[in-house]
C-alpha cells in the first residue's frame, strides 16, 4: 500500500472514530425465521452490610417474521429488600428517624451511617419492540415500555431509524425516546427542605403524586473498520423535567462548630435530631458520548467501551469497560470483565446543612450525587449445548468508594465515616433456547 | 463545529468501505455482534442506573424505576 493510501485509511478510521449508532448494526447474529427464540436470566444482587438485595428474573422472546421483520418482548420481575443510605450523617450517639410511612421509627447505632431499612419493593417491567426494513438500506424500529412498582409507574415509547451505507459497512441512525414516570411516595410527598416530623405529624408532607418527563435523543454511527473490527459511536442528549427528588432522602442539620446533628426532642415517637428532606432542581439535561470497539484476535474477541457524560447539575462522569471473550474448545467460552466508573459531585451535593447558615435552594446528601468511583470485576462462562442452546453464569463484584469534599467536613465529622462506601456481589444465570 | 461535522460524515461515508460482503466471515460470528448479550446489558444498565448518576449512552437512557 502506498503512503497516501495509508494516510487516507488512517484519516478515514480517525473520522469514523469521531462520529456517532443506536439501532441497526451492520453485523448481527442470524436468527432462524419463523421460530421463537428465548433469552432468560435469573439475577442475584446483594450489597454488603444487609443493604439492598435484589432477586430478579427476566425472559426475552424474539421472533423473526422473515424479511428482517422482528418482534422482541421482555418481561422482568424484581424483588427488592434491605436498607438504603438515607443521606443523614453518622454520629457518636444513637439516631432515631421517622420511617417514610410516617407511622414508625427506626434507630441507627452510634458510628454507623444511617440506613433506612424499611425498603421493600416488587417491580414488574414489560418492554416490546418491532423492527423492520422501511426501504432498501433503511431500518425502522419502534418500542414501548411499561413498569410498575409500589410507589412508581413508568410509561415510555421510542422510535429509531437507521440507514446503511458503503455496502452496509456504515450505519447512521437517529432515535427518539419519551417517557413519563409517576411517583407516589409511601407516606406522602415531602416538602423540599422541610423538617422530618414525629410519627403521626404529616405537616411536612402533602398527599398526591408527582411526575417526571424524560426526552432522549440518540444519534448513532456504526462502522466496520476492517474484517475483524467494528466501531460504534453514539451521542445522546437527555432532558428530564418534573419531580426529580428522591422522596426518601434526607440531610442532617448540624452545629457549625462541632459538626454534630442538632438535638431535637420528640413529643412522642419521632426523630431525635434535626433532619430535612432533600431538594433538587426540577430539570436536568445530560449529554453523553459513547464509543465501543469490537475486535477479533483470531478466535478471542475483545470489547472495549468508553462513555463520557456531563450534565447541568455539575456531574461529569467517565466509564470504561473491557471484556475479553476467550473460547475454551468448540462449545464454551470464558469472558473476564472489568469496568471502571468515576463521577464528580453535583453542585448541590451537601454532606450536611449547617445550622444558622442561609438555606440553599437545592441540597441533597444522596451518595449517588457525590464524588465517587466504582470498579466492577467479573467473569462469565458460557456453554453451547448439542441442540444449539446456550447457558451461562456470570459473577461480578462491585465496589464504590466515595469521599466528601474536605471543605464540607465540619468538627467531629472528620473522625467518622462520612461516605457510605458500597460493595455488592452479582451472580447471574442465563439460558438461551429456541422453540 | 457546524462545518466540521458534515465534512467528517462525508469523509466517513466515502472512506470506510473496506470490507466486501464475501469478507464478512469474522464479522458474522454471533460474538462479533454489538448486541451479543442484550439481557446482560439491560441488567447492567438497571444496576448502574440505580447506583450511579449516569445512565444511557449505549442506548436510550434507562430508568423507569424509583430505585433507591
Amino acid at each position: 500500500m502506498k503512503k497516501d493510501e495509508n494516510f487516507s485509511a488512517a484519516l478515514a478510521a480517525a473520522t469514523c472514530a469521531l462520529l456517532g449508532s443506536a439501532v441497526a448494526t451492520p453485523v448481527r447474529a442470524q436468527e432462524e425465521t419463523g421460530k421463537w427464540s428465548f433469552d432468560s436470566t435469573l439475577l442475584y444482587y446483594g450489597e454488603s452490610d444487609d443493604r439492598v438485595r435484589d432477586i430478579s428474573g427476566a425472559v426475552s422472546a424474539q421472533r423473526d417474521f422473515g424479511d428482517d421483520r422482528k418482534l422482541s418482548a421482555t418481561l422482568t420481575a424484581d424483588t427488592l429488600t434491605g436498607a438504603s443510605a438515607s443521606g443523614a450523617i453518622a454520629l457518636g450517639r444513637p439516631q432515631t428517624f421517622t420511617s417514610p410511612s410516617g407511622r414508625a421509627v427506626y434507630t441507627t447505632n452510634p458510628g454507623d451511617v444511617p440506613l433506612d431499612d424499611t425498603f421493600l419493593d416488587t417491580r414488574f417491567a414489560l418492554n416490546a419492540s418491532w423492527t423492520q426494513p422501511l426501504a432498501r438500506l433503511y431500518t425502522f424500529s419502534a418500542g414501548v415500555g411499561f413498569s410498575t412498582e409500589y410507589d412508581y409507574t413508568h410509561l415510555g415509547a421510542n422510535l429509531s431509524l437507521a440507514r446503511d451505507f458503503n455496502k452496509r459497512n456504515t450505519t447512521l441512525s437517529a432515535g427518539l425516546a419519551w417517557s413519563q414516570d409517576d411517583i407516589d411516595p409511601v407516606g406522602g410527598l415531602p416538602l423540599p427542605l422541610s423538617q422530618m416530623r414525629d410519627v403521626g405529624d404529616g405537616s411536612s408532607k402533602r398527599d398526591g403524586s408527582e411526575s417526571k418527563d424524560v426526552l432522549d435523543l440518540l444519534l448513532g454511527f456504526t462502522q466496520v473498520l476492517n474484517r475483524t473490527t467494528v466501531l460504534r459511536v453514539n451521542f445522546s442528549y437527555s432532558d428530564s423535567s418534573g419531580y426529580l427528588n428522591d422522596p426518601y432522602k434526607i440531610l442532617s442539620v448540624v452545629d457549625p462548630l462541632t459538626g454534630d446533628t442538632l438535638i431535637r426532642t420528640p413529643l412522642g415517637q419521632g426523630p431525635n435530631g434535626v433532619y430535612v428532606f432533600e431538594s433538587r432542581p426540577d430539570s436536568r439535561t445530560k449529554q453523553s458520548l459513547y464509543a465501543e470497539v469490537k475486535h477479533a484476535f483470531g478466535k478471542p474477541v475483545m470489547h472495549f467501551a468508553y462513555r463520557f457524560m456531563t450534565d447541568d447539575w455539575g456531574i461529569d462522569s467517565h466509564t470504561g469497560e473491557v471484556r475479553l471473550r476467550w473460547p475454551l474448545g468448540a462449545d464454551s467460552y470464558i469472558e473476564p470483565q472489568l469496568r471502571y466508573y468515576t463521577q464528580s459531585a453535583a453542585d448541590f451535593y451537601r454532606a450536611s446543612l449547617v445550622s444558622g447558615a442561609a438555606l440553599p435552594r437545592y441540597a441533597s446528601a444522596d451518595f449517588r450525587l457525590g464524588d465517587f468511583d466504582a470498579t466492577t470485576v467479573g467473569i462469565k462462562y458460557g456453554h453451547s449445548t448439542v441442540s444449539g442452546n446456550e447457558w451461562s453464569i456470570r459473577a461480578e463484584y462491585y465496589q464504590q468508594n466515595g469521599s466528601v469534599p474536605r471543605e464540607q467536613i465540619i468538627g467531629n465529622q472528620a473522625n467518622r465515616e462520612q461516605y457510605p462506601d458500597l460493595s455488592a456481589v452479582i451472580v447471574q444465570f442465563g439460558y438461551r433456547f429456541s422453540l | 463545529m457546524k462545518k466540521i461535522v458534515p465534512a467528517l460524515v462525508l469523509l466517513a461515508l466515502t472512506g470506510c468501505a473496506g470490507v466486501q460482503p464475501w469478507e464478512r466471515d469474522v464479522l458474522a460470528r454471533p460474538e462479533m455482534s454489538l448486541d451479543t448479550a442484550p439481557l446482560d446489558a439491560a441488567i447492567d444498565e438497571h444496576i448502574y442506573f440505580s447506583k450511579e448518576a449516569s445512565s444511557g449512552g449505549r442506548g436510550f437512557g434507562g430508568g423507569g424505576c424509583g430505585c433507591n
